[in-house]
């Protein structure tokens, strides 16, 4: 099982989303607020586009499982990975993205790498490093996205604030009230 | 939202310019679309057309409303382009 | 909100600058001016007239995934263009095939569509005994039929009980409809203006559902109620029995009671009849606007369009394949 580093994203968002994510249903090309995340990375990058590259990183984790991950811009140089968000809203699984990139940085073998956490909007940067705690912590979450991903069973809806700006929103909350019936 | 844009463009750039409207709104006169748009399909026309503009020379401007109902049109002579989704 | 665009006149539609390009050609073969149609505003195209157009022009329409769906000369839905699938989901499509190759799980959907269809055409025979058209004898037997719908143990069975149903409704038309007579439901030709209007309706209900299974993950030939393979895209079909009341039905009612649609809109022959091309550019004004009206959706608490609605019966399917949820149909509450 390929376990990656968006993945890892959604589950600290939504376990739901995360698995729904991952047995490919669905839901980016209904929402606005996804293109307008992606419009803001093609806006965002094209400038300092030469001096960073874009980076594919694989590791193997255990026999069943691969961690993957993509890094939109990566600065060889500096060994700085930079991310860019739209909005805060979700930051600590943004930060937890981050770190899993860091990680998979470790794995090949190329340490001290930090991440450059960036919100154009809020005009918020945030400095990220990996702790040797956080390491562990991964290692887990690992496990368990793995023990979500291998169940048949989707992961109950959150009820969350969040919920309502969330792409699978209408999936969701589509039900019917069952008082008309 | 719906939306009217009208663009003042060099004569060298204006050919670009209404390729690019053209496959987001209706063309009504001469420099002049309109049309139903959403918010970030309107942010990406525009990230477009300022690559397109000198900012120094070229201008846009877009009247927006929340929806069509609420935009009273006029048409005093010949209508160029009747807005119509049966033709 | 993308929108449909319907091409009535004869013309020659093609890429051009990135965006569609279509140029109207007159019965001596002269072209008109051009017309641009902002692709980015397209959400699907209907051919009713002569369609021009080149491979360079599907491969666009492929790539912006719009779907065209074509009519022939008599009104007939002949096929559709749909770009190619861009929502696969490995784990939808074995859920959904599981559903149809077990016995009761394909029972208990195809069951649902059906009570789903029932609920909306009760709907309709209500609302016009309230308004003084007596379809008392129809809302029995319907009431009595539906309840037999549960105690149905093969999808024959159920499929017999469906059709007494259907007649039973249609039955009722004669009285819901001033002016016209309906008689019994005549397809291939349609006997009549009401047979004519069921018909074409029905069809354009029926690219309506298949567009929205194009959107989501569904597989659209793999259907519970309808036998796969019965049409190409048999789901669009069970899918367009629950809407068919709600859209199509409550349509002709208004259009031909209202005198929207009159005699003069139609072509009579012998033993067959059509509608004109006036007639058909007033059903599909309708059905388009019909298409954009919105309800107070009571679970997402929000107003959502018609055109919507049919893509949340998906979402709701897709649901219950993967045994997130039990499928509920969508009944019409007012």
């Amino acid at each position: 099982m390929h376990i990656n580093a968006t993945l890892i994203n959604l589950y600290h968002i939504c376990a739901r989303e995360c698995w729904l994510h991952a047995n490919g249903i669905r839901m980016e090309h209904t929402s606005d607020t996804v293109y307008d995340g992606k419009l803001l990375h093609e806006m965002s990058y094209p400038l300092r586009a030469d001096r960073h590259t874009e980076i594919s990183l694989t590791a193997e984790f255990s026999n069943e499982i691969v961690l993957t991950g993509k890094v939109d811009f990566y600065d060889s140089k500096a060994r700085t990975i930079h991310e860019t968000k739209r909005s805060n809203k979700t930051a600590a699984a943004h930060e937890w993205q981050c770190k899993f990139y860091i990680w998979l940085f470790a794995l090949n073998g190329i340490d001290d790498v930090q991440a450059i956490l960036e919100y154009p909007k809020s005009r918020e940067r945030t400095n990220i490093f990996l702790s040797e705690a956080d390491s562990v912590y991964l290692s887990n979450t690992v496990d368990e996205v793995y023990h979500l991903l291998r169940s048949d069973l989707c992961p109950p809806r959150l009820d969350e604030k969040i919920c309502k700006h969330c792409s699978y929103h209408d999936l969701c909350y589509s039900g019917e009230d069952l008082s008309s019936y | 939202m719906y939306i009217i844009l009208v663009y003042d463009i060099e004569q060298q750039r204006v050919g670009k310019m209404l390729k690019l409207c053209r496959r987001y709104l209706n063309w009504i006169q001469n420099s002049v679309f309109e049309g139903e748009i959403t918010e970030v399909k309107l942010k990406e026309l525009l990230a477009t057309a300022k690559d397109i503009m000198n900012v120094h020379k070229d201008s846009i401007i877009i009247f927006s409303s929340r929806d069509e109902k609420w935009l009273e049109k006029q048409v005093i002579g010949i209508e160029r382009n009747e807005l119509d989704n049966i033709l | 909100m993308k929108k449909s665009y319907y091409l009535f006149n004869p013309g020659r539609m093609s890429r051009k600058d990135n965006t569609l390009q279509f140029i109207p050609v007159d019965a001596a073969g002269i072209e008109g001016t051009p017309k641009y149609i902002p692709v980015e505003s397209v959400a699907n195209l209907y051919a009713f007239g002569a369609l021009d157009a080149n491979s360079s022009m599907y491969n666009f329409l492929g790539k912006e995934q719009i779907s065209v769906h074509f009519f022939d000369y008599h009104e007939h839905y002949t096929g559709s263009f749909m770009p190619k699938d861009y929502l696969l989901s490995g784990k939808v499509l074995i859920a959904q095939t599981q559903h149809y190759t077990h016995q009761k799980k394909r029972l208990l959907l195809a069951q649902k569509f059906v009570s789903g269809a029932t609920g909306n055409m009760l709907k309709n025979l209500k609302y016009y005994h309230n308004r003084d058209k007596d379809t008392s004898i129809q809302i029995d037997r319907i009431e009595d039929l539906s309840s037999q719908i549960w105690e149905t143990d093969s999808i024959e069975m159920l499929m017999g009980i469906e059709g007494n149903i259907r007649i039973t409704y249609y039955s009722s038309f004669d009285t819901i409809i001033n002016d016209f007579e309906m008689g019994i439901r005549s397809k291939q030709p349609p006997s009549n203006e009401v047979n004519a209007l069921i018909s074409f309706i029905n069809s354009l209900c029926y690219t309506l559902c298949l567009d929205a299974i194009y959107h989501t993950q569904l597989h659209p030939t793999i259907s519970f109620l309808h036998q796969p393979g019965f049409r190409r895209y048999s789901l669009a079909l069970d899918l367009a029995e629950i809407f068919k009341p709600i859209l199509s039905d409550r349509l002709i009612f208004t259009l031909l009671n209202k005198k929207i649609v009159t005699k003069g809109d139609f072509d009579i022959q012998l033993n067959s009849c059509l509608l004109k091309e006036s007639g058909r550019k007033k059903v599909v004004k309708s059905w388009d606007e019909r298409l954009s009206e919105t309800i107070m959706h009571r679970s997402l608490k929000r107003n959502v369009s018609y055109k919507h609605l049919v893509k949340l019966e998906c979402y709701k399917l897709v649901k219950h394949i993967l045994d997130m949820e039990g499928y509920q149909p969508f009944k019409a509450w007012w």
